[in-house]
């Protein structure tokens, strides 16, 4: 009984902190100001890559 | 060389689209059919009774009003066009037959019949839009056919009772091919090395069997060609480059004058309006009706970019190149009118593949539709020719 | 933060010279965590995305996939202000956007020779225009069909409004002139930029919307046709549309676009599978007659950018090809029934009714969101959405397969933008004026995309028949895919000199009428 409530604590514990990460991502739009930062860095990469342009 | 003796003539001709011919024919109460697209075909808009007249908006000033109605965005040659009709330019017309051939034109025509700017007085008056096909096939034919049908033979002989029997057409496209036979020849000298007609002449004459009733031009054609044949070139030529031009409607003399005073011989002229392959004869045979021989001829032979499948698309280059080597051209001139979509597009491909492909110095240029003495434009050429020199001098060096 | 529409200052979130916004909105407790689900459901679709390593490959080879770094704030930018009914209105039909752009993606890289390379899956891959009918392709149920210009491009200025920049320069380089529609100028740059997607058993391309169009195919097919070696049919649809005299013509077509497929595919045409999809496109037309219907009344539902965009997914690109649309359909009018009869309105002031006509900016889809939510203007429909609402045939039987060919020639003739751009003045420029009769309109946002000919060739006869009828009629000037040309504040300049010098109107949120957005995404 202990071990399934401990379960049970456990998975609410995961689910809270789950959400308090996930809901503080999302209203702060955490997502999005960390693929802004990461754009720069691969628009340089596709520079770097040899292409064959032509018609 | 000596002065051509009808070119004041067919210079003439070319100052007003309702030009002196145009009044006698139509004196001769034949019926005037005004078109603005190369994909209208002309042996059936020059039955007997009636002739064509392709729009042009010569000595064009401001082009305000039409700017209004279609913005400055759409090429000077559709502006161009329904600036004319506001002034009332083009009132001569008894009607008006397009296809859809490209968006501006398109709309062009439309302005002019919303703004009611053709026809005023003429009961008979009709406006006709044609779908014309995209693919050279039969399904392209078949729909030519019906299009050709409805939208020029059917009104035409519904409004002014004209003749649109298997017959007449056969006798109109003889007709045609007079005229066409007589181009060919006088562009046949072209090809020469010291070329007795200048490409500014040629692209005169040929720009004045489009807009002039073509049965009142024979007999200045045929002596015109008769005088070329004993004309003395000049000892000098005052040309550095032979170029083959090729691109979109060009009605502007000017330009190919341009182009010649900067030393390069227009030999050949692959542009709408120009006679290659628009000045082609249309060969008939007994076995199939006129009608869809003719629809057929023009389907085939059109160099317009509209079309677009792959070997219409290759085509368009192979044909430059064709015509390169038959007329011994140096160089290309690619050029496009200005918001001109279709050419814009056909104009990077053909330099390109020009260029990179079949090894031609190739000029690229957009140009608006009166070039006049444009500055920009004559070095561009000036540069070009030069640059063809240059190759020819290292090429000389390199065979030694 | 707020529970109640248009509590928000809806400007204060963006920040000047960002990409992104300072936050999400506080749209009261259970639409705040509606949208935060959905939030986590886009993530878990792009999480799944990128467990593939083909994926990350894709990623790391092409341009253009850097802009789906942005998916979640695409949806933000549609969703703003919203609650309710219209927030999961929106959100039902982005999420299966995304769902299926996610798939399409997923397809293309699986079959592309550079990326999965997976040959079995590629010879049964028919690649298409973007911006072109699938109504052909409604009798294969078992080949993918797959556009490569579709996540390329079209989807991409979606996301981000520069992501065309790149390849529009691209073109410029190789010659092509700068005054032509940058949609297919881009399309025809993501190819000269060796940037596409390789794959296919053979592509069916379309005389789509404008010459433009017509000609950067012909880009496009050269390298396809020619080094990829994958045979192209060129379906040419008449421009004439509304003639009786072109549709022989134009089922013809059909039947020898079906053949090329037969011929380079081995697969044969399934009329089961044509008729199946045939009813769930006129369940989409009747869904979307119904919602344009309420759009009649004070009460409008679905509306604005979110009808333009998924009336272009759905009846363009899906075509009744993928059953979820059939009950994205159902639920989205379930959802508009309900607020209807509740008569909510989606802002807190409704000051204009108009018509939106002409070719939107794509850069700035979200723009109809915002003429809502700064000046009250509802945009009751736009030119997109008014496509046919023809019935087709869905009984099997040897007339009705007849009359179905000539049923998906009138749905390849009537394509969006296409059965306006084409087919005469008539269907341009009369019908908007029986639009606004019908819609009760008051205003009408004129969208001039500067390089569309067919729309700018139109212009003087517009303002002519607005005075004519003395409706408000807004110019609103845009280069499509280009923000450089016009910026989105350059927009909403325009709009917001006209309500407040002709209109003489006050913003109902000042907070939107300048935003920093110049470097958002």
């Amino acid at each position: 009984m202990t071990t399934f409530l401990l379960v049970l604590k456990i998975i609410a514990i995961v689910l809270v902190v789950f959400f308090v990460l996930t809901f503080t991502v999302y209203f702060f739009n955490l997502d999005m100001k960390l693929t802004a930062a990461i754009e720069p860095w691969l628009l340089k990469h596709y520079d770097k890559i040899d292409r064959d342009q032509h018609l | 060389m000596k002065d051509l003796r009808h070119l004041i003539f067919f210079e003439n001709l070319l100052l007003e689209a309702n030009n002196e011919l145009v009044q006698k024919a139509q004196a001769d109460s034949k019926v005037c059919v005004a078109y603005t697209c190369e994909n209208v075909p002309e042996p059936l808009i020059n039955l007997e009774g009636c002739f064509s007249a392709r729009l042009r908006a010569p000595r064009t000033g401001s082009l305000d009003i039409s700017t209004y109605y279609m913005t400055s965005f759409l090429c000077e040659y559709s502006r161009a066009l329904l600036e004319r009709a506001i002034e009332g330019g083009f009132n001569f017309a008894d009607c008006m037959i397009t296809p859809d051939g490209c968006s501006m034109m398109n709309r062009c025509v439309e302005n002019m019949e919303l703004l009611k700017t053709l026809g005023s007085g003429k009961e008979k008056f009709f406006f006709e839009y044609m779908e014309i096909p995209m693919k050279a096939d039969d399904n392209g034919l078949n729909l030519y056919v019906v299009q050709c049908r409805n939208h020029i033979l059917k009104p035409l002989n519904e409004k002014y009772g004209i003749d649109i029997s298997d017959a007449a057409i056969r006798k109109a496209v003889e007709d045609h091919n007079r005229i066409c036979r007589l181009i060919r020849a006088i562009g046949e000298f072209k090809k020469e090395e010291k070329p007795r007609i200048t490409g500014y002449e040629f692209a005169v004459i040929t720009l004045a069997t489009y807009v002039a009733p073509k049965y009142l031009l024979i007999d200045k054609l045929e002596e015109t060609l008769e005088e070329i044949k004993t004309r003395e070139p000049d000892e000098k030529s005052k040309f550095r480059a032979r170029v083959l031009v090729a691109g979109s409607e060009i009605d502007d003399t000017d330009f190919i004058k341009l182009v010649e005073d900067c030393g390069a011989y227009v030999c050949a002229d692959r542009f709408c309006y120009g006679s290659l392959p628009g000045r082609n004869p249309i060969e008939l045979n007994d076995k199939e009706d006129a009608l869809t021989q003719v629809c057929r001829a023009y389907m085939n032979r059109g160099e317009c970019p509209r079309f677009m499948n792959t070997h219409k698309m290759d085509h368009r280059r192979e044909y430059v190149d064709q015509l390169a080597k038959e007329y011994k051209a140096d160089g290309i001139i690619y050029e496009q009118m200005k918001f001109c979509d279709p050419w814009a597009y056909e104009k990077m491909m053909g330099s390109t593949i020009l260029r990179d492909k079949y090894g031609y110095p190739v000029l690229a240029v957009d140009r608006p539709y009166s070039i006049g003495t444009s500055g920009q434009m004559q070095t561009r050429v000036q540069a070009f020719v030069e640059s063809i020199e240059i190759k020819k001098i290292q090429r000389g060096g390199e065979n030694g | 933060m707020a529970k109640q529409i248009g509590a928000d200052r809806l400007g204060d979130f963006y920040k000047e010279g960002s990409r992104v916004r300072k936050r999400r909105e506080w749209r009261g407790f259970r639409d705040t965590m509606y949208d935060y689900s959905r939030w986590l459901w886009i993530m878990m679709t792009l999480g799944k995305f990128v467990m593939k390593p083909r994926n990350v490959k894709a990623m790391f080879r092409y341009r253009w996939m850097a802009n789906y770094l942005a998916v979640p704030m695409m949806v933000d930018r549609h969703t703003q202000g919203l609650r309710g009914e219209y927030l999961r209105i929106c959100h039902t039909e982005q999420d299966l956007v995304i769902k299926d752009v996610a798939n399409l993606l997923d397809s293309l890289f699986r079959g592309d020779r550079r990326i999965g390379n997976d040959k079995k899956f590629s010879d049964k891959v028919v690649l298409v225009d973007e911006n072109e009918m699938t109504a052909v392709m409604m009798g294969f149920p078992d080949l993918k069909v797959l556009s490569r210009e579709t996540p390329s491009t079209y989807v991409s200025v979606l996301l981000n409004q520069r992501a065309a920049c790149h390849y529009i320069d691209v073109a410029q380089e190789f010659g092509l002139a700068g005054d032509v529609c940058p949609m297919p100028e881009a399309e025809a740059g993501v190819s000269i930029d060796d940037d596409a997607p390789i794959l296919g058993a053979c592509a069916i391309q379309c005389n789509t919307t404008c010459d433009g169009s017509l000609l950067g195919n012909g880009v496009i097919s050269q390298r396809l046709e020619k080094e990829n070696g994958i045979p192209v049919f060129q379906l040419a649809a008449p421009l004439r549309h509304r003639e009786d005299d072109v549709q022989d013509y134009a089922a013809q077509e059909i039947r020898n676009a079906i053949a090329f497929v037969e011929k380079h595919t081995g697969h044969k045409w399934n009329w089961d599978a044509y008729f199946e999809c045939a009813k769930r496109v006129n369940y989409f037309t009747k869904c979307r007659q119904e919602w344009l219907e309420m759009n009649r009344t004070p009460y409008p539902q679905v509306f604005g950018s979110n009808l333009a965009l998924y009336t272009e997914t759905n009846y363009m690109a899906i075509c009744g090809r993928i059953p979820a649309f059939e009950k994205a359909d159902a639920k989205i009018t379930k959802l508009a029934r309900q607020a209807y009869a509740k008569k909510k309105m989606a802002a807190k002031e409704y000051r204009h009714r108009a018509i939106v006509w002409g070719v939107q900016s794509h850069y700035y889809m979200d723009f109809l969101v915002w003429l809502l939510n700064c000046w009250g203007i509802v945009p009751l429909t736009d030119m997109l959405s008014m496509v046919s609402t023809k019935e087709l045939v869905t009984e099997d039987t040897p007339e009705n397969r007849e009359q179905a060919i000539y049923d998906m020639a009138w749905l390849t003739e009537n394509m969006i933008m296409r059965n306006r751009t084409h087919g005469g003045y008539k269907v341009l420029l009369d019908e908007l004026w029986e639009f606004v009769e019908m819609f009760n309109a008051d205003m009408v946002i004129l969208w001039e995309h500067m390089s569309c000919k067919a729309l700018d060739g139109m212009h003087g006869m517009f303002e002519e028949k607005a005075r004519e009828r003395g409706i408000p009629l807004v110019w609103v000037s845009h280069d499509l895919f280009d923000p450089r040309i016009i910026s989105r504040q350059g927009v909403r300049d325009q709009i917001n000199s006209f309500m407040r010098t002709v209109m003489q109107e006050e913003p109902i949120d000042p907070s939107l009428e300048v935003l920093p957005d110049d470097q958002s995404w």
